[in-house]
């Protein structure tokens, strides 16, 4: 079980990628070694420094026997399963630099402790994993806010969709709030289209009022000292009326892309 | 995570006020100018008039986007937006045929999400280069918006019809 003891010279010389990997999984050195360092490092990780100790210490230690590589870089292919795993053995009681904790199903907690006192006893037989719970770690630390429930999926690809989708909702949320009448509305689809709906009446509101305005502005200019009701009212009569013709000519598409207009909408949510 | 959107949520709310002052102040002014120009040429045929709601309209947004200011997405890409449209006004045109032609293609059913998206992208401005997240924050700052600008628009209109 013990791998070859190689030279330092040699072994960094050779492969400089081990070398960088053996200062990225900490618990790479011989087994013998791992023992007692698992006894040590048993007190050592409640602190929050434990990690970075047992990191310092090990790459000292694979300078010196570099046989752990091959199997380190067994590892790289099966981090599928570390993601897995860290979950176990944080846990199990090994405390994180960030305290966050994933609770997984009972079965696999029971199967955790069961290789946690393996390794502490014999430390050799399951040394691929053991190594593997270290290197996810900084990984887990980007998403501090996420939590994963029981039975939910702790990889980082699901992680990173999970706080994609609280974002969204949050942002919903705030939606909701600014759109009136819209938190009675239950589901995202109706939401959104109660938004959209929302917005395209605020912009049909800005286009009557500009039609409002231009009419009230031309009525003062052109004569400003005349301001008879009767006046007024025939402004206003025509600003409904060309109000529709303008309608018409956005929907045709001849103007104002960017102002979206909606033909020939009903001024419900603008009254 | 959390303290960005409170930090967001509470700009909102902070800049409505000094946003609504800024955007009065830039409309009445542009309303101003409008009026000199409309002496100049003072017609009452229809098309002088829709030019001039068009114009009142562009004076809006425009102003409602600079009092904004440069942080926002939205306000950048309006008023991106207003100066091709005054410059370019023939490329706008085409533009607007091909989007029309791509609106028909798609439709499932099992796209509702993206479809309702879409259709958010299309109605705030410069949302069709934006992430889903920013969109919908950029959304909620629109609408904050569009709601000052129309009080606003409404309250002149009121004072100017007395």
């Amino acid at each position: 079980m013990d791998p070859p003891l190689i030279n330092e010279a040699s072994f960094s010389a050779a492969n400089p990628a081990a070398y960088s990997l053996a200062e990225i999984w900490p618990f790479g050195g011989e087994p013998g070694r791992l023992g007692l360092r698992m006894g040590s490092l048993g007190g050592g990780l409640g602190e929050s420094s434990g990690n970075r100790d047992g990191s310092l210490e090990e790459s000292t230690v694979t300078e010196q026997s570099g046989g752990g590589g091959g199997r380190k870089r067994k590892d790289v292919s099966s981090e599928d399963e570390s993601s897995k795993m860290v979950s176990t053995s944080s846990a199990n009681g090994l405390k994180n630099s960030s305290g966050k904790r994933m609770k997984l199903e009972g079965s696999r907690n029971e199967n955790g402790n069961s290789k946690a006192e393996v390794e502490t006893s014999s430390g050799a037989d399951d040394k691929p994993e053991e190594q593997s719970t270290k290197p996810s770690e900084p990984a887990k630390q980007d998403y501090i806010h996420v939590r994963a429930r029981r039975g939910q999926a702790t990889d980082s690809h699901s992680l990173a969709e999970r706080a994609r989708r609280e974002k969204i909702s949050e942002r919903m949320k705030i939606l909701q709030d600014l759109v009136p009448g819209c938190n009675k509305v239950i589901g995202k689809a109706l939401v959104l289209d109660e938004i959209i709906n929302y917005i395209q009446s605020l912009q049909r509101q800005v286009e009557f009022l500009s039609l409002k305005l231009e009419s009230v502005n031309s009525r003062v200019n052109m004569n400003p000292t005349i301001e008879a009701f009767p006046s007024k009212d025939q402004f206003d009569a025509a600003t409904l009326l060309f109000g529709s013709h303008t309608a018409r000519e956005y929907g045709q598409g001849s103007q104002a892309e960017w102002l979206h207009m909606q033909v020939g909408g009903s001024f419900e949510r603008t009254a | 995570m959390r303290t960005s959107t409170t930090t967001t949520s509470s700009g909102i709310t902070l800049s409505t006020k000094s946003c609504r002052i800024k955007f009065a102040r830039r409309f009445l002014r542009s309303l101003a100018e409008i009026k000199k120009q409309k002496r100049s040429s003072a017609s009452s045929s229809e098309e002088e008039i829709c030019k001039r709601s068009k114009r009142i309209k562009m004076a809006a947004y425009s102003s409602m986007a600079r009092a904004v200011g440069p942080r926002m997405n939205w306000s950048r890409a309006l008023l991106f937006k207003l100066r091709n449209r005054v410059s370019y006004p023939r490329l706008v045109k085409k533009k607007k045929r091909v989007t029309v032609r791509s609106n028909k293609v798609p439709r499932s059913k099992s796209s509702v999400h993206i479809d309702r998206g879409n259709k958010l992208r299309k109605l705030v401005p410069g949302g069709k280069s934006m992430d889903y997240i920013c969109l919908l924050e950029e959304t909620a700052h629109y609408i904050t918006c569009l709601n000052t600008q129309v009080k606003v628009m409404q309250a002149i209109a009121d004072n100017l019809s007395k």
